[in-house]
């Protein structure tokens, strides 16, 4: 984005205006708290979420630095939705602190809707309105003046390849597309913050690449982005920071390095971490394959 | 099906005309149907015995109406009624015929004029149409005196089942892109309140027909459709009998010409899907792309207020229009509102009083708002964080449905003051009704805040499984709050009454206005923090099914 708000400056100060590569964080990463220019972009303390019996989100501690680009991993049903939703303010926590910024999510939402943006999974958009509208709509809700939201939502749909598509109801719009539509409207008001609940999915390679160019350009100024993932090569090449969930808790989170630790890779970190390399699918599923009768 | 498609395929040394073809094609389609299972050919079976039963009944009675007074209008309305029968039925059944299925021709070398011309005749075959050609030709008898009238009415029965069938085919092709595109399912969405509607109509007429000399009240309506293709050639008939010959041949010729009509219609979407890719979005595109000339709505988002009103004030107008659960909601609202005053009145039981029915079915749009953006509304929840958001929001909403039912309410209060009378209630009832409309803009905004519940997308529901219990309360709690709240104005009114003091009931007009819109703002003012502060309670409430 071409085009520099206000809210800028006030990031600059609190974030390293330079991505810093995997090595250099080694450093500052053996503080936890990360940055100690500012507060932390994300601070969880205590969280909780039951639905029913089911316990989604089971007592989070976590505390994401800003400037970074920061991967929320963890296998299905590990609570990653759960976590986002209650951090963005969408979904209620049973328990729990969250601050982002400095600012409680809860009690202070005036400080933190403005500074986040937000993809959330398996919920709708606007969907009868085109993609050009909806990004109308949702910035002018955000009170960004009616040029500015058309110049930025003209830029944006430029560079996510939308602008072919930009007349099309989003109701006719493939899963990527919606990905992508979402994904600009979550960029639109400039955040300081950007929360995306699995942006890759459903996304062709090309524009997997230009939405990568777009978030790394991001937070080079100094934003944050946190998304969650399944894709462990992605969140390997792209983030400098993960958190692993798995069964609604943290089972590690840090610098990437230190996350993968002694493994070759980050996926055999993963799979480690979350106890799943010895459930090998060879023994309980001998039937299937080799074509035999039934 | 091996000697059958032998048949069907062009043999080299003599090419069929198409036409031989296509009829052998649906015969033996019929035949293979017939073959699949015994339950299938008993049914089959029973349908057919049940179709000519049913015509030879009715070609009995027609025959038996003979020389009534009001068989005239009997057999156009019948016609009618077939007619708009055969338009339908592709849309609710549109896999009824595979021959006539145009993505299979696609690959055939044939061109339009004769592919027409062997579809139609092929589509001749089957028990439909001969059905239909038994009730036109027992009309036909029904109405037919002398000579002329029964040349006219040979040429009547062809023609009346040759529209019926083109129509029938017309129809489904045009709609070929429609059903299987996002438009389609959209219009799936609308047809239950094309049927409830209807079955309102079938359920009065019936009614009225029901009674002594029932038939007497075809006689309106016989007269215009009289006039209608493929109706104009049955009532031709009558007229060649009574000697008319120019009204006798000016039907006939309509019916020709709507047959004529009919025929290059259908040659023309039938070419234009033939020849074009199956490109139901790329036509979408198209068509959305006629969006960005500045046409209305751009008009319409500078007339709206800047910042957050006018722009959920536009969102809410443009989901009217674009999403069909909106747009059956308004339709119905606006439909039935104007409805109950009129079927009162053409009941002869009229009142100005039931000019209510509009403001209550219009106010009652503001229930549930949240549920009418199904999940979505986490788009709206990320951008309020204050309750003046909240209010601004609310505000928002409760005026775009203002805009509409202020004007709306207007009209049917003054029509029900002309047609219904008295003039000497109007000031009153529209004072009142606008009262009423403030109170449930207000309940509404509250109950929308309180008790938010899932509209689900597909289907004809207006509520998520399980949660019914809190659609009824709300609506029908705030429907009772609302009328508890217009008390005092009531209250006002009947005082006035009771003390004679008429020439003062005027005032009901100015002081009903300005109580129904301090209400609503009252409302809006009390749903707003309740709104902010509960906003992941309605999304969650609102984003089930
Ligand atoms: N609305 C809900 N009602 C009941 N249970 C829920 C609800 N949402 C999530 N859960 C449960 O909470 C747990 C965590 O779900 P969540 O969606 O947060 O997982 P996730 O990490 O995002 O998984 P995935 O990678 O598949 O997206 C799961 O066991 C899920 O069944
Ligand atoms: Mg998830």
């Amino acid at each position: 984005m071409a085009n520099e708000p206000e809210q800028n400056e006030e990031r600059a100060e609190s974030a390293p205006p330079e991505r810093a590569s995997a090595a250099s964080v080694d450093g500052p990463a053996a503080a936890p708290d990360g940055a100690a220019a500012g507060p932390p972009a994300v601070r969880i303390q205590g969280l909780w979420k039951k639905f029913g019996e089911q316990i989604a989100v089971n007592g989070i501690d976590l505390t994401l630095p800003a400037g970074r680009f920061i991967g929320l991993v963890g296998p299905n049903g590990a609570g990653k939705t759960t976590t986002l939703s209650m951090v963005t303010g969408l979904l209620r926590p049973d328990s729990g602190l969250v601050e982002i910024g400095g600012h409680d999510v809860w009690r202070d939402p005036v400080a933190v809707k403005s500074r986040i943006g937000v993809l959330p999974e398996g919920l709708r958009l606007f969907e009868r309105l085109s993609g050009r509208e909806l990004l109308g709509y949702i910035g002018r809700l955000r009170g960004l003046p009616g040029d500015e939201v058309d110049k930025r939502a003209g830029q944006l749909l430029d560079v996510l390849d939308l602008s072919g598509s930009q007349h099309k109801l989003v109701v006719d719009y493939s899963t990527g597309m919606r990905k992508k539509i979402g994904l600009a409207a979550a960029l639109l008001h400039n955040p300081e913050i950007l929360f995306l609940d699995e942006p890759f999915e459903g996304v062709d390679p090309v524009s997997a690449q230009t939405i990568r160019g777009v978030l790394e350009r991001y937070t080079a100024s100094g934003a944050t982005v946190i998304f969650s993932s399944h894709v462990m090569e992605l969140v390997e090449s792209l983030c400098d920071w993960v958190a692993v969930m798995a069964a609604g808790r943290i089972r590690a989170d840090g610098p990437i390095a230190q996350v993968r630790g002694a493994a070759p890779s980050l996926q055999d970190a993963f799979l480690e971490l979350v106890g799943a390399n010895d459930r090998g699918a060879g023994q309980s599923l001998d039937w299937l394959g080799g074509g035999g009768a039934r | 099906m091996s000697t059958e498609s032998a048949a069907v395929a062009p043999r080299p040394a003599a090419v069929p005309s198409p036409t031989a073809v296509f009829v052998r094609l649906k015969l033996s389609l019929l035949r293979n149907g017939l073959r699949q299972s015994t339950g299938r050919t008993l049914a089959y079976i029973a349908s057919v015995i049940v179709g000519l039963l049913f015509a030879a009944g009715a070609v009995l009675g027609l025959i038996a109406l003979r020389g009534n007074d009001h068989v005239g209008a009997l057999v156009v309305l019948l016609t009618g009624i077939l007619t708009l029968g055969w338009a339908v039925m592709p849309l609710f059944f549109p896999t009824g015929d595979e021959t006539l299925d145009p993505t299979r021709l696609v690959m055939l070398p044939l061109r339009p004029r004769p592919l027409i011309v062997s579809l139609l005749v092929a589509s001749l075959v089957g028990i439909g149409p001969v059905v239909t050609l038994a009730l036109i030709t027992g009309s036909v008898i029904a109405v037919a005196h002398g000579t002329a009238a029964t040349v006219v009415g040979v040429l009547a029965v062809v023609l009346v089942v040759l529209v019926c069938v083109s129509l029938a085919r017309a129809v489904a092709t045009a709609s070929v892109r429609l059903l299987t595109s996002r438009r389609g399912r959209d219009l799936a969405v609308l047809s239950g309140l094309f049927i409830a509607i209807g079955s309102q109509g079938v359920n009065i007429a019936a009614q009225k027909l029901g009674r002594p000399d029932g038939l007497s009240v075809l006689e309106p309506l016989g007269n215009v459709l009289r006039w209608v293709p493929p109706a104009s050639a049955v009532s031709a008939v009558e007229d060649a009998g009574h000697g008319a010959y120019g009204r006798a041949a000016a039907g006939l010729a309509l019916t020709a010409l709507a047959l004529v009509l009919l025929l290059w219609w259908w040659q023309r979407t039938l070419t234009a899907l033939m020849t074009s890719p199956d490109s139901s979005t790329l036509q979408a595109v198209e068509k959305d792309s006629a969006r960005r000339g500045g046409n209305g709505e751009r008009g319409l988002a500078r007339l709206l207020p800047d910042g957050r009103t006018g722009t959920v004030m536009l969102r809410t107008l443009r989901y009217a229009w674009r999403d069909p659960k909106s747009k059956m909601a308004w339709a119905t609202a606006l439909g039935v509102g104007l409805l109950v005053p009129v079927v009162s009145s053409v009941q002869g039981n009229g009142s100005i009083y039931t000019a209510f029915s509009a403001s209550a079915l219009l106010g009652m749009q503001m229930y549930n708002q949240f549920g009418q953006d199904t999940s979505a509304f986490w788009m709206v929840a990320s951008t309020i964080a204050t309750p003046r958001d909240a209010y601004q929001e609310l505000r928002a909403r409760a005026l775009t449905l203002a805009m509409v039912a202020v004007p709306f309410v207007t009209l049917v209060v003054v029509g029900a003051a002309a047609f219904i009378g008295p003039w000497s209630d109007f000031l009153e009832v529209y004072g009142l009704s606008l009262a009423v409309l403030g109170a449930l803009l207000a309940t509404g905004a509250l109950s929308s805040a309180l008790f938010p519940y899932s509209i689900p997308s597909e289907g004809n529901k207006n509520v998520a499984p399980g949660q019914g219990a809190i659609a009824w309360f709300s609506l029908f709690g705030g429907l009772l709050i609302g009328s508890v709240l217009c008390a005092p104005l009531l209250a006002l009114t009947i005082w006035l009454h009771v003390a004679g003091l008429h020439h003062l009931l005027w005032l009901l007009l100015p002081v009903g206005a300005v109580y129904g819109t301090g209400i609503a703002e009252l409302g809006l003012r009390l749903a707003a923090p309740r709104v902010a502060r509960r906003l992941p309670e309605i999304l969650v409430a609102v984003s089930k099914g």
